[in-house]
């Protein structure tokens, strides 16, 4: 009877564990409703202006920037130039450049693109569904993303040609 | 130290125990006269083992009721802290690393950064009511077993330390007869004893001279199945992290326009919402006074869509078949397949939706078509009659900047500007630029005409009335939720209730009485009301020949 009984204190301590591990480990992933630096990137789907889908798994390996932007944003216009050279710059195999355009119409958006010469994947980010999903709350804000799909940075605001190449310095070991 | 646990009545008990598991006995404390220890009839519980290995210091520890205590009131607090200030997850477009800070000063800063901002959804809270769960489930294990073992096989002969030593006790000779009649016999006293108790609904064991009178067992249990329940309940706040389980959005929802439900395929339009003011008729003296506009009532009428195609495609509008309508008010929301959506707000924010302009030739005053122009999603391009226009430009909010370049202010359609290239019958074939603005004071402003140049004197594109224009008068903001873990929530509560009930309205009543001798020895226990028990057993006792108060029962009275 006494043996009999440890085997079910173990038992039950056993099942206590695994329910709670459970818990805390799906409480502190799936509340990372706002990524952060050191978290991992949210994953996303979104069609681009080229009418190709992307999607930020097939970049794992690669250094990515995604910056959210819109044409109504004066500091977004501004720094796109900035962008356009680093993108121009970096070796595509190594750094991806994605722009996610926030819920604006198609025709705003080609507009933009042309007459700024912006050559890198301008994504639509038709209902800001993925602008809720990393959590950007001002514009523009900047996410640089290493090869292992791990957040480096997050820039809140306008960019420079300096700041891009340190961030990137920084993921492109 | 091996520790002789036999009783002198010959059963072996377990270590640990108190009294002896047949015949009641105290195995320890037998020359005392305080009263007895009775907790769970004084049988071994797993918890106070001797020697315990870690496994056991674990067990100790979560089966002690004091810590429980800690761990609840430790939770309380926490939640009270959680309660200052409005939390994070109520938040629709607020940065919280800023909002604390600007809004409640330094204190609202610390709160930040100690994470109460988030409290409910934090890592120690939720490990703090996992914790209370399993106390829960070993406090109830710890207790519970032995019990059952102690109720079940009951001994109806006990020892007479044991029922002398209860808090109800009595022990006298047995009564003469009433006047004049010899004495009842011993067995002849018990028959009554056992009738008067039976009419009190007890349950009656006997053996020989030996009594043991018991009823409401059942409430013991009382405690158990309510913590049952509470597990349930905690497991099924808990079974809310399964994915799909639970969603709690505040949106926004303007007239006129579906809106897609993130997370979800579900696409919600508010139809119309209209809203009823109280008159000043219907308001009191001082509230008319106040000079407020008081809602009397308020609803939408949504359409609930699920898009069944073109789903992620942002070049082509998503294709939606409708699943549901509702009106929906304040406490009645729409409900569709466990998604529920609760009106929460409302806002006056008028807003231009779509127009239906018309092309007219400007000279005859012939008017070639019309078609329809939405401000969120123009079409790439449209035909009126044997006119092409080719949108190439949309400017929400129109405006030029530091270079007189055209730019859009902001992404509401707040000044639209539409810019097209027209082609057909008198044009240039390779397209004639025209600038649209649907509202007549941006026309002005911006001197449309004056712009249009030549065409402008050719073609007008105008609109013939406020039918052809859409506008969102109201933004409803509507909170979506699912919660499937609802139902077993209820089940929780409903088994915890009861409980409750049995352990509070019932409650375990038990005497003993031996007669050796022509004296009567009585010992009579009780988990609750004490009163009630000296009262009932004084009862019994007068029917049966004595006449004594309920008082002089009370062992713990007796000893002035």
């Amino acid at each position: 009877m006494g043996n009999n009984r440890k085997w079910v204190q173990i038992a039950i301590f056993a099942i206590i564990v695994a329910v709670g591990a459970l818990t805390i480990a799906s409480n502190l992933f799936a509340n990372n409703e706002k990524p952060s630096v050191g978290g991992k990137a949210p994953h996303f789907t979104l069609k681009g202006m080229d009418g190709a889908t992307y999607e930020l798994s097939d970049l794992k390996g690669k250094a990515v920037v995604v910056n959210f932007w819109g044409t109504f944003c004066e500091p977004c216009r501004y720094e796109m130039p900035a962008i356009q050279r680093q993108f121009d710059k970096w070796d595509k195999n190594k750094v991806a450049f994605l722009g996610v355009n926030l819920g604006e119409s198609k025709v705003t958006v080609a507009n933009f693109i042309e007459q700024y010469k912006v050559s890198f994947p301008i994504l639509l980010d038709d209902n800001e569904e993925i602008r809720k999903r990393y959590g950007v709350t001002q514009y523009p804000t900047t996410f640089f993303i290493g090869p292992d799909g791990i957040i480096s940075d997050i820039h809140k605001g306008v960019m420079d040609d300096a700041i891009i190449e340190q961030r990137l310095a920084a993921i492109t070991q | 130290m091996i520790h002789n646990t036999k009783c002198e009545c010959g059963h072996q008990n377990h270590t640990g125990t108190i009294l002896c598991e047949s015949c009641g006995k105290p195995l320890a404390d037998d020359s005392g006269t305080a009263p007895l220890e009775m907790r769970y009839d004084g049988v071994a519980r797993r918890s106070q083992k001797e020697n315990p290995g870690w496994l056991d210091r674990i067990w100790n520890f979560f089966s002690s009721v004091r810590n429980a205590i800690y761990m609840i009131v430790i939770t309380l607090i926490a939640s009270a802290l959680g309660t200052i200030y409005p939390q994070e997850n109520t938040f629709l477009n607020i940065d919280p690393s800023v909002y604390y800070k600007e809004t409640y000063g330094i204190l609202g800063h610390i709160y930040y950064l100690l994470g109460l901002s988030h409290t409910f959804e934090s890592w120690w809270f939720i490990t703090l009511l996992f914790m209370i769960g399993t106390s829960l489930v070993i406090c109830s294990l710890d207790r519970v077993l032995p019990l059952y073992r102690a109720l079940s096989k009951q001994q109806i002969r006990k020892h007479f330390h044991f029922i002398l030593r209860q808090k109800v006790s009595f022990q006298e000779a047995l009564p003469a007869g009433k006047a004049g009649a010899p004495a009842p016999s011993e067995e002849a006293w018990i028959e009554q004893a056992a009738a008067a108790l039976k009419a009190r609904r007890y349950r009656v064991h006997r053996e020989g001279t030996a009594l043991l009178a018991e009823k409401h067992r059942f409430s013991r249990w009382g405690p158990y199945v309510n913590h049952i329940g509470l597990i349930i309940f905690l497991a099924a706040v808990l079974m809310r992290n399964i994915p799909g389980w639970h969603m709690d959005q505040h949106l926004a929802f303007p007239e006129g326009q579906p809106v897609k439900i993130p997370e979800t395929n579900y696409y919600l339009k508010n139809e119309k919402f209209t809203i009823e003011f109280y008159e000043e008729s219907e308001m009191s003296e001082e509230f008319r006074d106040r000079g407020q506009q008081v809602p009397k009532r308020f609803e939408t009428k949504a359409v609930l869509y699920r898009c069944t195609a073109d789903c992620d495609d942002p070049g082509k509008p998503p294709v939606l078949e409708e699943v549901h309508r509702d009106d929906i008010i304040v406490n009645e929301p729409m409900e569709y397949n466990g998604l529920l959506a609760y009106q929460f707000d409302f806002e006056q924010n008028p807003m231009l939706l779509s127009v239906k302009p018309s092309l007219k030739d400007k000279r005859t005053g012939e008017v070639y078509g019309s078609f329809e122009l939405s401000m969120s999603r123009p079409a790439e391009s449209y035909k009126v009659g044997d006119y092409t226009l080719q949108l190439k430009a949309y400017f929400p909010e129109f405006g030029l900047d530091a270079s007189g370049t055209p730019i859009t202010l902001s992404n509401q359609p707040k000044a639209p500007a539409f810019v097209f290239s027209i082609t057909g019958p008198g044009l240039d074939p390779t397209g004639e630029p025209y600038i649209y603005f649907p509202r007549q004071i941006d026309k002005q402003t911006f001197r449309q005409d004056t712009l249009n140049g030549a065409l402008a004197e050719k073609l007008e594109l105008s609109v013939g009335s406020m039918d052809d224009v859409g506008i969102s008068e109201f933004v409803s903001y509507l909170n979506i939720r699912v919660d499937r873990a609802l139902p077993y929530i209820w089940v929780g509560s409903a088994i915890f209730m009861i409980g409750v009930i049995m352990g509070f309205y019932w409650h375990h009543r038990r005497i003993w009485l031996r007669i050796d001798d022509g004296v009567l020895s009585l010992g009579a226990h009780t988990n609750k009301n004490w009163f009630g028990l000296r009262k009932e057993v004084a009862e019994v006792l007068n029917k049966t020949g004595y006449s004594i108060e309920p008082k002089q029962l009370d062992r713990e009275g007796v000893r002035k």
